[in-house]
């Protein structure tokens, strides 16, 4: 066989890998991409072709006091979620990966289920087991099941960052004198900021995307954001709700991007960790 | 949520007095009620801070916006109460909502008459009325507070408006006099395969396909056949809808040509200029609505609340907003051209001209006729 | 006589991991086992049950075809889901590996933004696109192509697509990882003993990447077959899966014992075949995948 034709072939066969690509990627974004142009849509239904353009349907989701309390209430839960998830899931991932004892390999196991049981089952068994012992269902409820949700994520990856961090600068720390918790807190913790802002922002995300899980949890008359959508859906999809899809976006995908920009910056400032660093 | 800390506490501590909890029990229920309270105090804050509210869930849309328009605003105006609204498509789903959470998150509910009351009455989610506090029910049509009474002497609910299940079709596809001519039959037209909608609901599935088998849909004999329409429909339908907004929407765009349809709804779609024509077929599925006081509840606001709707300018206000008929006498209260005009409307003010479901008859079927019909719709 | 604490004392470990672990046993265990214990509850009607033991919703389950019927669609509809997953994340996650381009970083950022986007709002954003006001109904009756818009919305079809839409980022990650962990002087070696690219990876890459896509492909599975959004946005209802299935029978038919009885079905089922990929493949790459 001939070289060139070899050549050709696997061109060709790059050529393919390059087009599925930005077919998978136009496939990714062309929905999204769609509900934020029509959210601009003059017409009061939300399809095309569009009539013109207008803001009204943004001035409309402003006025409107169910969806800014659903927004508010998500706001809360999401913020709550994210601090103690990664207060209590940075601590976890410290002990899996520095410490010895037994149950670790049950223990790191158990703490990703969450992510891989369906949200249903989830849902189902907190609320028979409230029902169960008599409880109804609160805020404080719909909380922790999200801290439940986001917890493995927040543990993954900042075990998979602390596994980088060489144990040497901790037991260094310790053998000058320093306690155990400001050698965790003067060396550990600042190596760990990406992990932890990464974390923090991911349960951010988790908690105020939650749908399914949160259908079961949610005390009675509180609608979270997902939910609210979901019942405007109901209805039928308008405008109002593209617009309201588009805000949702800029803040769940704006918070992250600029997170992580202000990381990136912090971190090319200091100097330290490996310079390849994901934004996650 | 809208139950105040110190009220939860209270119940608690009645409980206890009364004996039915231990008091270790009652001991962690407080504190966890304390903990709850101080956890979630950033948007408890506002609950808490209210002066006074009253909840209120309906069924959304143009039916809810007039309610809002010219009863609760109003009233809200003139007493301070905020009335905090809540919506359903459908009422069993809010049935659940209520039975899963505290007394007093659902306080008033626009609910469908007596066959939904039953409901409520044997889940003993009620609470009951001083109908002294409400004078404005002397207005009220008496064959409608009947069925009520005879399942409740004591009542917890008063009949606010009534309104039909007919067809409704669009008038550019469909002529007014085919649609005379066949009427329930449009349902299972097989020219209109994939434009047929309906509700997603039990009874008005079992209803129809009761007038399209000949049978009487409150003596039932044979529930194969029943089943068999509901089917029929089924698979002609394009989507069942499970709101009045979006039987609106879906007729309105002409994705749907012919469905089953709320009378109101229906007369809005006529007023916003829609070619939608209506028809009550024989057997037309009618019911009432009623204003419904739920256990736990601050009784003297809600009544003080229905008193306020039921007063005749404020009840006409609503109706012609609404599309749905009163639950005032006409033979007491001068009515408007508008309203007799709507659809459903009896003159006569005895009811006789409608026919509606038999509550308790329902009710014993009810358990395995859902299951029946969440399988169906499932396709089953 | 308390003894001393040494460095990595054990019992600070515990105390390290106590939160956690309290969360895991209160919020996921014990509710999966009083779960299971509430299958043997009577159902007596609507939103009421007592603790009386009984097989009856077991047998229910086992003899009424409904509810075997849903469970093998539910994996049927999960498999296809996980498969075409599997054939489109591959090219994704191979390309941007391979790839020489400048801003890799950016088609990596964009398989992550996804995840950010509210799920809700990438599943309905579909009917923007299927709908019959959609964007391709529009521009097909525009072109003159249709004269009657197509019905793409509320079928298996749409049900999928969407999934796929939700599941596609999982899938082209968890492939991303496992290339990214491979030693490229293996292929560098192969093509220097003479392999084509094709043959150096179908030897090489390929197989080396396989426990990535495993893993994906049980993530997909998995998240697929539990799902009860999608279908309810997108399906009629009888595109309905095994999760709205649950709903129902928990929410509208309130009948708890059957609806844990459900629940506990689907768990069994679904962690039956996490158990046989652990089983052959471990559980690390499934960490490396969500750890992203």
């Amino acid at each position: 066989m001939n070289r060139a034709r070899r050549k050709q072939e696997g061109r060709w066969a790059w050529r393919l890998t390059g087009f599925v690509t930005v077919c998978v990627y136009i496939f990714m974004f062309a929905p999204i991409v769609a509900t934020v142009v029509l959210s601009f849509n003059a017409s009061m239904f939300g399809g095309f072709p569009m009539t013109g353009f207008s803001l009204q349907w943004y001035g409309k989701l402003m006025a409107n006091e169910q969806v800014l309390a659903a927004f508010r209430t998500s706001l809360w839960i999401a913020l709550v979620t994210a601090i103690v998830t990664t207060a209590i899931g940075v601590t976890t991932a410290f002990a899996l990966v520095r410490f010895e004892f037994r149950g670790k390999q049950a223990l790191s196991t158990l703490v990703i289920l969450p992510a891989l049981v369906p949200e249903t089952i989830l849902g189902v068994g907190l609320l028979v087991l409230i029902k169960a012992v008599d409880q109804p269902r609160t805020m404080l409820l719909l909380v922790l099941g999200h801290i439940l949700l986001a917890v493995p994520y927040v543990v993954l990856i900042a075990q998979a960052r602390m596994i980088g961090i060489r144990r040497v600068y901790e037991e260094a720390a310790l053998s000058l004198g320093a306690s155990r918790f400001s050698s965790f807190r003067e060396i550990t913790l600042p190596l760990l900021v990406p992990a932890v802002v990464g974390g923090a922002l991911l349960a951010f995300t988790i908690s105020f995307d939650n749908t399914s899980a949160s259908l079961f949890w949610r005390p009675a008359g509180v609608e979270t954001m997902p939910t609210q959508i979901l019942s405007m859906l109901k209805i039928s999809i308008s405008p109002e709700i593209n617009a309201l899809g588009t805000v949702m976006i800029l803040v769940t995908v704006g918070i992250p991007l600029v997170g992580g920009l202000i990381l990136q910056s912090l971190t090319k400032l200091r100097r330290q960790g490996e310079p390849k660093e994901e934004t996650q | 949520m809208k139950l105040t800390t110190t009220k939860r506490l209270e119940r608690l501590h009645d409980r206890y007095a009364n004996g039915d909890l231990s008091r270790r029990t009652f001991l962690t229920l407080t504190a966890a009620a304390a903990a709850s309270a101080g956890l979630s105090m950033p948007w408890m804050g506002r609950a808490l801070a209210a002066v006074q509210e009253v909840r209120f869930d309906g069924w959304g849309g143009t039916v809810q916006d007039a309610i809002d328009k010219f009863a609760f605003q109003p009233y809200t105006g003139k007493t301070k109460i905020k009335v905090v609204q809540g919506t359903f498509g459908d009422e069993d789903e809010i049935i659940t909502k209520i039975k899963t959470a505290k007394p007093g998150d659902y306080q008033v509910i626009h609910s469908s008459g007596v066959n939904y009351y039953i409901k409520y009455v044997n889940a003993g989610l009620t609470s009951e009325i001083n109908e002294a506090n409400i004078p404005n029910m002397a207005n009220v049509l008496q064959p409608m507070i009947e069925p009520f009474r005879k399942l409740t002497p004591k009542l917890s609910a008063v009949p606010y408006d009534y309104g039909t299940t007919g067809i409704a079709y669009n008038t550019k596809v469909i002529s007014p006099e085919e649609a005379k001519e066949k009427g329930a039959a449009l349902l299972l037209d097989k020219k209109y395969a994939g434009k047929v909608g309906g509700y997603s609901d039990m009874t008005t599935r079992v209803w129809y396909a009761a007038l399209a088998t000949g049978q009487d849909p409150n003596n039932l004999k044979d529930m194969d056949a029943i089943w068999a329409k509901v089917r029929e429909t089924r698979d002609l339908a394009k989507k069942f809808w499970s709101s009045g907004a979006e039987l609106m929407d879906l007729l309105s765009k002409g994705e749907i040509v012919v469905t089953d349809a709320w009378s109101g709804r229906v007369a809005a779609l006529q007023d916003q200029g829609h070619p939608i024509g209506y028809l009550d077929p024989s057997g037309s599925y009618a019911w009432m609505e009623d204003m419904l006081i739920l256990k736990g509840s601050p009784m003297a606001e809600c009544e003080e609340l229905i008193n306020f709707m039921l007063d005749p300018a404020t009840s006409i206000a609503v109706a012609e907003g609404q599309s749905y008929p009163p639950s005032l006498d006409p033979t007491k209260v001068k009515l408007t051209e508008k309203i007799e005009k709507l659809p459903a409307f009896d003159k006569t003010g005895t009811m006789k001209s409608l026919t509606f479901a038999d509550p308790t008859y329902w009710a014993t079927n009810e358990d395995a006729w859902t299951k029946q019909w969440n399988r169906i719709s499932k396709g089953a | 006589m308390k003894r001393r604490w040494t460095l990595y004392d054990p019992r600070l470990a515990w105390m390290l991991v106590a939160p956690v672990l309290l969360l895991l046993i209160f919020f996921l265990i014990l509710p999966i086992a009083v779960m299971a214990g509430y299958t043997f509850f009577t159902f007596v009607t609507a939103g009421v049950e007592t603790s009386a033991l009984t097989t009856a919703n077991w047998h229910e389950f086992l003899t009424d075809s409904y509810y075997s019927g849903f469970l093998l669609k539910t994996l049927r509809v999960g498999a296809i889901t996980a498969l075409l997953c599997g054939v489109l994340g591959y090219f994704p996650a191979y390309f941007i590996w391979a790839t020489t381009f400048r801003h890799k970083w950016l088609l990596l950022l964009l398989l992550i933004v996804p995840f950010w986007i509210s799920f809700t709002i990438r599943t309905f954003s579909w009917i923007n696109i299927l709908g019959e006001q959609g964007v391709i109904n529009v521009a097909l009756l525009k072109m003159g192509i249709i004269h009657e818009p197509l019905q793409m919305l509320y079928n298996e079809g749409a049900v999928i697509l969407g999934m796929l839409h939700f599941l596609l980022p999982y899938m082209i990650l968890n492939v991303y990882v496992s290339l990214e962990s491979i030693d490229r002087t293996l292929i560098s070696a192969a093509r220097s003993m003479g392999c084509t690219s094709a043959q150096a990876f179908r030897e090489v890459t390929l197989p080396l990447s396989l426990p990535g896509l495993a893993a994906g492909l049980l993530l997909c599975f998995v998240l697929a077959a539990g799902s009860y959004v999608t279908p309810q946005l997108l399906g009629s209802g009888r595109d309905a899966l095994f999760g709205n299935l649950i709903y129902d029978t928990i929410m509208g038919e309130l009948n708890w014992p059957m609806g844990a009885t459900l629940s506990i079905v689907l768990f069994i089922v679904l962690g039956f075949f996490a158990a046989v990929y652990t089983r052959y493949m471990g559980m690390s790459q499934i960490v490396k995948g969500l750890g992203g």
